[in-house]
């Protein structure tokens, strides 16, 4: 368990720290967050067509109600932390693969719902908005890494099993998010 | 693959989701309370750290406020000292977070893990508070008021990242890091293992 924490802080702070590096700025935090906001433009005119993006903004047509999509709400961070726990557990590369490609698709799937949420919740109410932003949905995201990455943790094949060789610890069961020893 | 909803895990879900909104509301109305040991940390890590730019701190509820030795300016009409007010809350939203997780759970003894994480979040969330005065101070304030803190530009790099790391990973990565260690027999039975831990013994 100690290893697998020592393994998932420094796994978190080096894929933090190059987050913040200016090439990973410009080549996918910028495009992911401007995809972010055209994505959730798209989905959000298929019930409102008074919605449009341009870059990271997601702008209303009608009133002209704003939101930019800033560091921590682009779920960057989130999947930065659901990246650092899947590759610290020990598990067999094929399921760390697959864990990645439906974790991702899920943290960011809720942060689609997230920004959608925050730009109607501005419309309504300011102090909503800034209570949801703020606190609610940071807790939210991080409930759905914990979630998913418990659910892969689930998966994952028993060491006894012929299809887990490298199980993760904690005794006979082998998955285990709690080895009995660290 | 077992259904999530018919699991352990899906029930354990549904519990968090109805006991964070009662968490939340009592969170936000004993923030005072919550923040008080966080206030302190933060005013005896100034105190020790930075008394040259710290003169005190001083919390009305969720709010933090700095009192510092640097001038707003350089004209001597210009006089009193810069003070720097920060929101303690954004950096302690991880406490309903885990208080949901825990009564979730419901283990054996959850009070005592109540505490022990609540003793694990204080000194995080008092390092959101302090990496946001410094980056308050030191790099968004004006050129004449950042001069005066005297820190060099590897010294601002890193106030950066405390800052950046402190409020956008630790306050929601540290709660459930705690969790987890806490809940480790609890852990252990919802991923259909055997409880091989004594509950008694699973927290630390």
């Amino acid at each position: 368990m100690l290893r697998f924490f020592a393994a998932f802080v420094v796994l978190q702070a080096v894929l933090f720290g190059l987050e913040l590096t200016p090439w990973a700025q410009e080549y996918f935090v910028v495009p992911w967050t401007n995809a972010l906001a055209a994505i959730s433009a798209w989905l959000v005119t298929v019930v409102d067509p008074g919605v449009a993006s341009e870059g990271k903004i997601l702008r209303s047509t009608v009133n002209g109600f704003a939101v930019s999509i800033e560091a921590g709400c682009n779920g960057v961070e989130a999947t930065i932390v659901l990246v650092a726990a899947m590759l610290a557990f020990p598990a067999p590369w094929k399921n760390r693969l697959v864990g990645l490609a439906a974790g991702i698709i899920a943290v960011q799937g809720l942060n689609v719902v997230r920004v959608i949420s925050l730009f109607y919740l501005g419309q309504w109410n300011m102090r909503a908005f800034e209570w949801a932003h703020l606190y609610v949905w940071q807790a939210l995201i991080m409930l759905d890494v914990l979630v998913v990455w418990l659910v892969w943790v689930r998966m994952l094949p028993r060491t006894g099993d012929s299809a887990g060789p490298t199980g993760p610890p904690g005794g006979p069961g082998g998955r285990s998010a709690a080895p009995a020893s660290a | 693959m077992p259904s999530v909803t018919r699991s352990p895990l899906g029930a354990f879900v549904i519990k968090v989701f109805a006991w964070l909104p009662v968490a939340f509301v009592v969170w936000y109305f004993a923030a005072p309370l919550l923040l008080w040991p966080a206030a302190v940390v933060v005013e005896l890590v100034a105190r020790a750290g930075f008394a040259d730019l710290v003169r005190g701190t001083e919390q009305a509820g969720a709010t933090l406020t700095f009192a510092t030795s640097l001038k707003p300016g350089t004209s001597s009409a210009q006089s009193g000292q810069v003070i720097v007010d920060v929101n303690m809350l954004l950096y302690a939203f991880g406490l309903p977070l885990y208080a949901a997780l825990v009564l979730a759970a419901r283990e054996t003894g959850w009070p005592r893990r109540m505490i022990v994480g609540y003793a694990a979040l204080v000194p995080f969330v008092a390092w959101g508070v302090l990496a946001d005065f410094l980056k308050n101070v030191a790099i968004t304030a004006e050129p004449l008021v950042a001069s005066q803190t005297g820190f060099v530009a590897w010294q601002r790099e890193m106030i950066a990242f405390a800052f950046q790391f402190g409020s956008l990973i630790l306050p929601t990565v540290v709660p459930a890091a705690a969790w987890v260690l806490t809940h480790r027999a609890f852990l252990e039975r919802l991923n259909g293992g055997t409880d091989s831990v004594p509950r008694r013994s699973d927290c630390p």
